[in-house]
């Protein structure tokens, strides 16, 4: 079985949405994420901070550390996902019915070589 | 991995229950006056379980989660609130000093007069009833204006509104979450108790579509009696409140058939109704016999409680119905209390007796635009084989302000009337009686 990464991005409507929704609409929603968690074919699921994180660059050849500007941006990486799947087109089917598109959220999907 | 974890599934209304304790402790600490930012750290925290337990797993203990998250962004939110000034720190500090731990059982102790202190400043005499039950629905009961719209079939704007005034008379009033004394709380628990028994009638209509959020409603206003029910402050008319609530809510699973339909009480299916909630009735019932005074509440839960005793339709003691409702026009008199009553009549007297009480009735302003009060005379008229006139008065209920639901059962009781045409004098004789309605 081949292995994908499904890197979950939150948009600035996505983030709005979460931000209009009731406590019960907030459950239902983590509920289901948590149900989509537990499929069979996940391995491996995580939660990047909501800080700007950090930047490394080569500055001339030499390591220049800056904030990220990442709560800037339209997008933010928010957390990733590996699955199983036979190919790309299995791995499109599994992703389809995830949460984080409901809710205004993008998913990239990449093939994990060497697993 | 916790074994929330493994069914998948969090403790039904989890978030929305928490959330309106968190609210009421959040404003303890912070005052009245900050309820926003109370709101705010508690959106933030359901907000940041939402994005993490998916994939970090349910934390132990939910609650505890919840509070500290909530406690964390409170302080966060006061130290950058410009509008605070230099309270923010001493307020940032207080928050700090408070350890959030919902297991300890003093802390529960605390939340639960938390939740009530709440309740029944939302409640305060100063706030208009309808901010009132909006208020104690979005902080208390950790409802979202757009539910509460939706439930009440109302535009959001007007539900918003209703909570600014809300909000704005707490800040211009210095309400604070201290407990009226004496007589001046007995007034308070009274205006409490209105409004929660105002919520569970607007869950209880019969509307059409959003019937889980208007049953939510409903049971909003159980669990907040039975809060109050439980605490120092209870009277028997307390109970006697959650006990009609319990009992009338026992019966929202038989009230409609599977298309939405309306199902009156002589037609339903009493094995359909809420066992669970029978029976808190009837313990809120026993209680509520304590003391002297007899409230309405009482005598409405006498009268349902005779209801969910009878096995069926034709065991229905209507005698004391009867009795039961000649003492609720003794204690709180009113033009519907006197149709109802008439209903009982029809059941012990006949038909005939009750149909002259309605057309008594039917000259009184009050009730003339009440459907009820066409459907019950439409009723009583078939049961004394008067068809034409029957289809007349179930004409001039459906042109009454009513529900989908109410309109379709309306038209199926018109339907089964005999199409004859009435005789025309006999039509102009009560198109003259009642000019009012066309």
């Amino acid at each position: 079985m081949a292995q994908f990464m499904l890197l979950l991005y939150d948009t600035q409507e996505g983030r709005a949405h979460f931000g209009s929704m009731s406590p019960e609409e907030m459950q239902k929603a983590t509920e289901k994420y948590m149900a989509w968690t537990r499929k069979p074919f996940t391995r491996d699921s995580k939660r990047l901070g909501m800080d700007n994180g950090k930047v490394i660059r080569s500055d001339g050849g030499k390591p220049r550390t800056t904030d990220g500007p990442f709560s800037e941006t339209k997008e933010i990486l928010g957390g990733y996902y590996t699955i199983e799947a036979a190919n790309y087109d299995e791995a499109i089917r599994l992703t389809l019915d995830h949460p984080h598109l409901e809710h205004g959220g993008t998913i990239e999907l990449r093939q994990v070589y060497g697993s | 991995m916790s074994i929330v974890e493994d069914t998948g599934k969090l403790l039904e209304h989890l978030f929305r229950h928490q959330s309106g304790r968190m609210v009421a402790h959040l404003v303890r600490l912070l005052g009245p006056a900050h309820l926003d930012i109370a709101e705010e750290a508690v959106q933030t925290a359901m907000l940041r379980a939402l994005e993490t337990w998916p994939y970090s797993g349910v934390p132990e203990n939910p609650p505890a989660w919840l509070f500290r998250v909530a406690h964390n962004s409170a302080i966060d939110v006061v130290r950058a609130n410009q509008r605070i000034g230099q309270k923010s720190n001493a307020l940032a500090a207080d928050l700090s000093r408070t350890v959030a731990a919902p297991l300890d059982p003093d802390l529960e102790e605390q939340l639960r007069d938390d939740e009530l202190r709440m309740m029944f400043m939302c409640c305060h005499p100063a706030i208009p009833r309808d901010s009132s039950v909006a208020l104690s629905l979005k902080t208390v009961g950790g409802f979202s204006v757009r539910e509460i719209a939706r439930a009440f079939l109302a535009d959001e704007t007007a539900v918003a509104q209703r909570i600014v005034r809300a909000k704005r008379q707490i800040r211009e009033q210095h309400l604070t979450l201290e407990l009226p004394r004496g007589s001046e709380l007995d007034r308070r628990l009274d205006s409490v108790l209105e409004v929660l028994y105002f919520m569970f009638n607007e869950g209880y209509a019969a509307h059409e579509g959003e019937a889980l959020i208007r049953q939510d409603l409903c049971q909003e206003a159980v669990r907040l009696g039975q809060l109050i029910a439980s605490s120092s402050m209870t009277q028997p008319r307390v109970d006697a409140l959650v006990a009609l609530m319990a009992f009338q809510a026992a019966r929202l699973p038989a009230r409609t058939d599977q298309t939405g339909d309306l199902v009156l009480l002589e037609e339903q299916d009493r094995t359909l109704w809420d066992r669970h909630l029978v029976a808190v009735g009837f313990r809120h019932f026993d209680r509520s016999i304590g003391g002297n005074a007899v409230s309405p509440y009482h005598v409405q839960a006498a009268i349902a409680a005779t209801h969910a005793r009878a096995a069926g339709e034709q065991d229905t003691d209507w005698p004391l119905i009867l009795e039961l409702y000649d003492q609720l026009m003794a204690v709180s008199p009113s033009p519907v209390v006197a149709l109802n009553r008439a209903v009982a009549v029809a059941k012990v007297e006949g038909p005939a007796e009750a149909l002259r009480l309605v057309e008594l009735l039917a000259g009184d302003p009050k009730i003339q635009e009440y459907y009820l009060l066409w459907a019950v005379r439409g009723h009583l008229l078939r049961e004394l084989d008067r068809h034409a006139e029957a289809a007349f008065c179930y004409r001039a209920a459906l042109e009454c302000a009513c529900s989908a639901p109410e309109q379709r059962f309306l038209r199926r009781k018109l339907a089964e009337c005999d199409p004859l045409r009435m005789p025309a004098e006999q039509e102009d004789q009560l198109d003259n009686q009642n000019h009012h309605h066309h």
